[in-house]
This record gives C-alpha cells, sequence and structure tokens, in this order.
C-alpha cells in the first residue's frame, strides 16, 4: 500500500535517515520501532508529506508519489494521530472532527445538523460516547485521543500512522484503542504504530521494522520474535553495551540532596542524594517528574515545600543565577536549540555568557576580551568542538557540536554539580560516543557530580553508578552497583521492570 | 576542522560585538547615505553650506535619540510604543515648571525633576510586563493612550513657553558649528556602544533579546533585563523632548505624536534587529542620516509633505526586505 524505497534525509551536519525502506501493506498493523534520535520521527514526516525525501522514493498503491505537504499526503489518504493531542478545547467534538470539512448550505452557512450527524457517525466507529455539541476542554485524554483518531478516520484514510497514540492514556483506556485498531485493521487499512514500547508492539503489531540511527534495520514478523531479539536490533550491541568504565565516588561527601520536594503537578515528594564524583541517573518516561525535578532543583520552578542542601548547606535557589553564581549548579536542557542556546550567535558568546561577570574591569565594568577569547578556546579545544572559528554561528553547527557548546557553557562558569537532560537525543552517534565519554570524564576525572536524565536506558546503564527510576512525578526505583557490579542492560531492565507494572 | 592556535590567538571582538559595529550592512548605509548627500548638493546649492549642516545635524542628533529609545527595547525582544508619548508628557510638565506664567522654575531645578519621567514610566511598563506577565506590544499600546490622554487633559492642548535662557540647549552649539545637541548624543552613541559591546549588563540585554529562554536557564534574570530596557528606552525619550523644547522654544503637547514612526523607521533602517539582539549605534546614526536626506529630497523635488508618511511606511517595509534577503544568504553562505 504504502512504501519507502532507498529514502534518505540530509539536515545540516546530521544523516537523518540513511537509505531507508519500508513497506506498509493493507489490513496489518505494522510497528516502527526504534531508540531516540534512531529517524522514526523523520520517517512519520516523510510519509505525511513535512519532509521531503533528498534520496529515494515514495510509492502509494506501487505508483511513485511526491507529497509536498500534510494537505496532499492527506488528499492521498495517508492521515496521522500525533502522540500530543491537538485539539481545539473551545471547539464542540463535532467541529474538532469535522473541522476541515464542514458541511455548508447555500449562502455558506455551515449546515450544524448534517454536521452533528456526520460527526456522530465516526464516533460511533471509534467508540466515543459524548454529546456532539459538548465542548472539548473537559474531556479525558482517552477520549481526545478518539477525537483525533474519529477526524483521521473522517478523512477515509487508507493508512493511518499513530505516534505513540498510547501514550497519554491510562492502561484500561489504550486496551480499548487497541481494540479499537483491530477493529481497524480488519476493514482493511494500513495501520502504522510508533512506539518505543515493545509491550504494544507485541500485542498489537503483525510485523514490525527496526530503525537504528537513520538506517534500517529490518522487518520482522512478530509472531517469530522474542522481546530479547527485538532490542538486539535496536540498540547497537557493540556501542552500548560495555561500561565506560568504573567511577569512584567519594559516598562520604554528599553534595546535593533533596527533601521531599513536592509542586503540584510536577513531583510527589522526592528525596535524593548526589555523591561527589557519581554519576546518578534519572530514568522514567517523558512527564514522568525527571525534567521537572531538575527544574525545581535550579530554581526556575518554585517549590510548594521540601527541602535542598548542596555541601551541607541550606540552600533556596530563587533563579538559574543563584544556581549557578552561589551553587555552581547547571542544568543542560533537554531542547538545546529552544532553550539551551542562542542559536543566532557566536560559539564564543554562548560558551561564555556566564563568565562574563568574572572577566570584567572593576571600574569600567569593561569585559575583558583577551580573557573571553581564551576561555572560549579553553573548551572548544578541550571538549572538541568542531567549529572554523570562535564567532561561527552556533545554529550552523552539527547537533552533536550544538550539545557540546550547550554543557560547555556550563564548565566554563566552573560549576562542579551538573544535571544534563537527554543530551544525545538528535545527535549523530559519532558525536553520541564522544559526549558520553566527555560527561563520564567530568564525573570520574574531573571530580565533579552529575545527575544524567534520560530515557535512553542502554545509556544510562554505560554511564552511571546508581539510577533512580521515575514514574508519575515520584521516584518508584533505584539499581545500585551498575557499574561496579557490570550489569548489563538485561539485568537493569529486569530490576526496574516491576516498577512499571 | 579543529580549530587551531594560530587562529584563536588573533580576533579580540568576537561574541556579540561582531555583528555590525561596522559590518558590511552598515558600510551599505554609509555608501547609500554618501550618495543621496552628492546627490542632493548638486541639486541645490544651498545643502552644503554651514547653516544647513547646523541646523540638519541636529535633526540627525534627536532622530537618534528617538531611534535609540526604540531600538533598546527591540534588543531585548519588545517594542515600545510610548516612545512618542513618554516624549509628550515630559514635554508637558517640562513646560509646567519652566513657563514663566506657571511654576516659573529654572532649568537647572525644572530639567531633573523632568529627567526622573524616563526611568519612572519605564519601571512601570517594565513591571507591568515582566510581573503581569503582559505582552509588551499591549502594555504599550495601552499607555500611549493613557500618556496621550493625560497630556491633553493637563495641557488643555496649549503650549508653554520655554524661557529664552533655555535655549541655548538646543540652538547653540561650541563656536557656533558644532551643536551642543549633536555633542550630547555623540556623547549617548559612545555610550550605548559602550553597555552593549563590552559591559555584562549590555550583553545580558542582547541575550535576553536572542533567545529569552536560553538567558533565563543560563542564570541570566530576564525579567530585570526588560525592565532595564524600558528604563532606557524611557531615560531617550525624555532627553529627546526636553532638547526639541529648548530647540523649538516652546513646549507643545502635539510633541511626540510623530515620533513612533520616525523610531521604527531610522531603527530599522539602521539595524536594528526585529528579533531582538542586534543593535548598532553606528548604523542608527546613519540611518538617521539617511532619514533626513529623504526628507530633505521631499522638500527639494516639492513633493506635498503629507505624503512624508506613506514613504516612511514604505521605507521600513523595504529595509525589512533588503534585510531578510541578507539574512538568508548569509546564512546559506554560512
Amino acid at each position: 500500500m504504502l512504501e519507502l524505497q532507498g529514502v534518505s534525509k540530509f539536515f545540516p551536519g546530521v544523516r537523518a535517515l540513511d537509505g531507508v525502506s519500508l513497506e506498509f501493506r493493507a489490513g496489518e498493523i505494522h510497528g516502527l520501532i526504534g531508540e531516540n534520535g534512531a529517524g522514526k520521527s523523520t520517517a512519520i514526516k516523510m510519509m505525511t508529506g513535512i519532509h521531503q525525501p533528498d534520496e529515494g522514493r515514495i510509492l502509494f498503491d506501487g505508483a511513485p508519489v511526491t507529497l509536498a505537504s500534510y494537505r496532499e499526503s492527506l488528499a492521498m489518504g495517508i492521515g496521522i494521530v500525533h502522540q500530543e493531542l491537538h485539539v481545539f478545547p473551545d471547539a464542540s467534538v463535532a467541529e474538532n472532527i469535522m473541522i476541515d470539512k464542514l458541511i455548508t448550505r447555500r449562502f455558506g452557512g455551515v449546515d450544524w445538523p448534517v454536521v452533528r450527524r456526520e460527526a456522530k457517525k465516526h464516533m460511533d466507529r471509534v467508540g466515543l460516547d459524548v454529546e456532539p455539541d459538548r465542548l472539548v476542554r473537559g474531556l479525558s485524554a482517552a477520549q481526545k485521543q478518539l477525537i483525533q483518531i474519529a477526524k483521521a478516520l473522517s478523512a477515509e484514510v487508507k493508512v493511518l500512522l499513530l505516534d505513540e497514540p498510547a501514550s497519554s492514556l491510562t492502561e484500561h483506556e489504550a486496551r480499548r484503542l487497541f481494540a479499537l485498531l483491530r477493529e481497524l485493521r480488519k476493514e482493511g487499512a494500513a495501520l502504522i504504530l510508533v512506539s518505543h514500547k515493545l509491550e504494544e508492539i507485541f500485542a498489537l503489531c503483525d510485523r514490525v521494522s527496526v530503525l537504528r540511527d537513520g538506517r534500517f534495520v529490518g522487518t520482522r514478523e512478530t509472531s517469530r520474535l522474542t522481546t530479547l531479539k527485538l532490542v538486539e536490533m535496536m540498540i547497537d550491541r557493540e556501542c552500548n553495551d560495555d561500561h565506560l568504565g568504573v567511577l569512584s565516588p567519594d559516598w562520604n561527601t554528599e553534595v546535593l540532596r533533596a527533601e521531599r520536594i513536592v509542586r503540584q503537578g510536577k513531583a510527589r515528594g522526592v528525596s535524593f542524594s548526589l555523591h561527589q564524583g557519581e554519576i546518578l541517573g534519572f530514568y522514567g518516561l517523558v512527564g514522568s517528574g525527571r525534567t521537572e525535578l531538575a527544574r525545581i532543583l535550579i530554581g526556575e520552578d518554585a517549590m510548594d515545600s521540601g527541602r535542598i542542601v548542596i555541601r551541607g548547606v541550606d540552600a533556596r535557589i530563587r533563579n538559574v543565577g543563584e544556581s549557578l553564581y552561589r551553587h555552581r549548579m547547571g542544568y543542560v536542557t533537554e531542547n538545546r536549540k529552544e532553550e539551551g542556546l542562542m542559536l543566532d550567535d557566536g560559539v564564543q558568546t554562548n560558551l561564555t555568557l556566564p563568565v562574563w561577570p568574572r572577566i570584567r574591569h572593576w571600574l569600567t565594568r569593561r569585559i575583558d576580551p583577551g580573557a573571553e577569547a581564551a576561555a572560549a578556546t579553553r573548551w572548544v579545544e578541550s571538549m572538541r568542538i568542531k567549529t572554523p572559528r570562535l564567532s561561527q554561528r552556533v545554529g550552523n553547527l552539527s547537533g552533536g557540536n550544538q550539545q557540546k557548546v550547550s554543557i560547555g557553557k556550563w564548565l566554563a562558569a566552573d560549576c562542579d554539580i551538573l544535571i544534563v537532560d537527554e543530551p544525545t537525543v538528535g545527535v549523530d552517534v559519532g558525536a553520541k560516543q564522544q559526549i558520553h565519554q566527555l560527561i563520564w570524564d567530568l564525573a570520574a576525572r574531573g571530580g565533579r557530580s552529575v545527575i544524567l536524565i534520560s530515557s535512553d536506558l542502554p545509556e544510562l546503564v554505560r554511564m552511571v553508578n546508581r539510577l533512580l527510576v521515575f514514574r508519575q512525578q515520584r521516584i518508584v526505583g533505584e539499581v545500585r552497583d551498575i557499574d561496579t557490579e557490570r550489569k548489563s542492560y538485561a539485568d537493569v531492565s529486569r530490576e526496574i521492570a516491576p516498577h512499571f507494572e | 576542522m579543529n580549530l587551531t592556535a594560530t587562529e584563536t590567538a588573533a580576533p579580540p571582538h568576537e561574541g556579540f560585538g561582531r555583528r555590525d559595529w561596522v559590518s558590511g550592512r552598515t558600510l551599505g548605509l554609509i555608501l547609500f547615505a554618501g550618495a543621496l548627500m552628492v546627490a542632493m548638493s548638486l541639486a541645490s546649492p544651498s545643502f552644503l553650506t554651514s547653516e544647513t549642516l547646523f541646523s540638519q545635524s541636529r535633526y540627525v542628533a534627536f532622530y537618534v535619540l528617538v531611534a535609540m529609545a526604540q531600538a533598546v527595547c527591540l534588543a531585548v525582544g519588545d517594542l515600545n510604543l510610548t516612545v512618542g508619548a513618554v516624549g509628550s508628557i515630559a514635554t508637558v510638565c517640562l513646560g509646567m515648571l519652566i513657563a514663566p506664567g506657571q511654576a516659573g522654575l529654572p532649568a537647572w531645578a525644572a530639567v531633573p525633576i523632568v529627567m526622573l519621567i524616563g526611568p519612572l514610566t519605564g519601571l512601570l511598563h517594565g513591571f507591568v510586563i515582566t510581573r503581569l506577565k503582559i505582552d509588551a506590544f499591549i502594555v504599550t499600546l495601552s499607555m500611549m493612550f493613557v500618556y496621550m490622554g493625560m497630556r491633553s487633559g493637563v495641557s488643555g492642548g496649549n503650549s508653554y513657553i520655554v524661557p529664552e535662557s533655555f535655549w541655548w540647549l538646543g540652538q547653540g552649539g561650541v563656536g557656533g558649528l558644532l551643536p551642543y545637541m549633536v555633542l550630547i548624543v555623540a556623547v549617548v552613541i559612545w555610550g550605548v556602544s559602550y553597555l552593549y559591546r563590552n559591559t555584562v549588563l549590555g550583553r545580558r540585554l542582547l541575550a535576553t533579546g536572542s533567545n529569552a529562554d536560553a538567558a533565563r536557564l543560563s542564570g541570566i534574570n530576564t525579567k530585570r533585563m526588560i525592565i532595564c530596557a524600558h528604563v532606557l528606552s524611557g531615560c531617550f525619550s525624555v532627553l529627546a523632548a526636553i532638547m526639541w523644547a529648548s530647540w523649538s522654544g516652546n513646549a507643545a503637547p502635539q510633541t511626540g505624536d510623530d515620533w513612533l514612526i520616525i523610531s521604527f523607521a531610522v531603527a530599522i533602517i539602521g539595524g536594528t534587529g526585529l528579533k531582538g539582539s542586534l543593535i548598532s549605534p553606528i548604523g542608527i546614526v546613519m540611518g538617521a542620516i539617511i532619514f533626513k536626506l529623504i526628507q530633505h529630497c521631499l522638500v527639494i523635488l516639492r513633493i506635498n509633505d503629507n505624503f512624508s508618511n506613506t514613504l516612511l511606511g514604505a521605507l521600513i517595509l523595504l529595509a525589512i526586505v533588503v534585510d531578510r534577503a541578507r539574512e538568508r544568504f548569509e546564512r546559506k553562505s554560512g
């Protein structure tokens, strides 16, 4: 039905997809799986007309097609249901479903009775049992998800892409959604399920295709596949399974302690401690409270109650400036383009920003240009940031080098507590290795203390000695001695699996 | 390619100062201004006399101040629609304090009081924008009307007389050649250059304009930066108002009504980034010169003065279109 043949996509500095061939059939649920940055989202964007392939071609019903926009792909019969809930909260359910095809009477007025009837038809199909006139605001996440599916179906799609459709649903809701998807399969649609939850893939899919680092690994029938085999396809054995080494933290020196931190909807009584020279992993899914906790720690978000103790002293941190200049604690954000860097400015500016107050003249307030260039040069060289010159626009660097600048800023500012959030999302394999090594060295050789937030479990297993498991804004489990006992990815997954039931 | 030692040894000013001090863009402006000037002096023999230069340079100085008031806000990513309205309030206050029939204070007492209006209004705008989290556009739009209503109500639409003893500021000059206004504005330009290029505050203002989220997550108090920009902006507006009153010899409440378009036109032609983080004092000076020359052109060509706003609007748009094209080109080449 829908086929990608040898499709590649390049972004500046990154090869997002590299000669990927995928084939989706009518009447099947096809899983598309891979780690963060494997190229799933690029592939989806390619199929829905948001990106166009730089190489290769897309076939629909055996004929080559060009999809220049989402409108065109929808007209062709390819629809998508996004992970995020894209609904209009202040419109009715019927309006949300029929938004792009409101039936009009003469003189251009909307024929509401017909629209309502049509909407009801699609709602019945997905089993959405509410009044069509009801406002979407106030419906549950599952109901909003059903609205999106109904909307896609109302366009009479032959291919339906579902991007992590169950991520915001409860288990009961997810089961009902899956039943619906099986129903749709019977009707002859090609369903593509993008997910990184293996259970979902096995429960639902007929076949599964695996992407890794922008490359196509293979397509298998799920009935002939084991979880272990699938994991092996997803992760690169050679570069993911071995530990970077054994860390030797000073367990007697507690540099950061959080006590029962509470913030409405973000943290529900979280306590932990971080030691000198330790890399502590925060593992959990998006929204489980890892990033939320980090933002509270650095003072970006206030806490309702709780206590933060840094190097034995009670710390009241009201903003990032205080965290940085008083407590030498830095946070490398997960959204480096939006929140980490000033993309239009130079490498030097981005690196030395927090250093400025330290290198100015006491009377003239002039920032010493020599000291500034020296600071920038030092970190460009020691982190091996590839840039033609210090004034190079950071937006023109590759993802990996951008991430190095984003981390380097805090090192230049002399931070010895570093919170690093998803440091290798969207960087290519080589840079990923370098960034892992860099962070590991900070703790192992530099004696700094690092909190590593990641949803990439192999990454955590490689680098940390201790791991905290986050779920629903709480810490629900801990895995110790990962490096000293050389625990493998499989060992660690086994240990944390019970926490997700 | 890795950076080698030889490559990094040389550059003294990278960072924010790198763009647009006397960059290609400013150079283009200088050439354009030069060409206009040559054309003008050929067309009208009276153009290059010392009298014309004396009066025209004061206009340029005045436009620079008005544009600066806009540019410092644009540089943190806000805009300020009260540039003229604050000037207007300051003019009325100055009139009330200094006019013979009114309080009749001497200039040395009245001017410092009036100068306070700049920081006060700036603080007010900044606090409303950052604490109540209301968009700068909305805040300054409403405050513009608040001020305009106040000045009309208080003054009743009548001008105040500025006593002759205070005319020296706007009308005098060193040796009858270099107007005091030009001198003062030159100091302002130097100060602004120094601020944005060399000081932590200036750099942080630019960082806030470049990417407020990244700036905040890098430990910059972006709220304070926004307040600071509005305070600076208010100071420039008030300074411009005081000079204008001294120059024209009366404190007319209508002062400031045409400043808004001037502030945008000169700032934008002068290369101030619309989305923040870019401010070029030299560019603004060039923008002001070009602006004045174009007005002069209109006079020489005997075009109805009432059309000048049409031209200004078109000019702003043109400057932005040209900049967009340049930006795209530069990004591609890298």
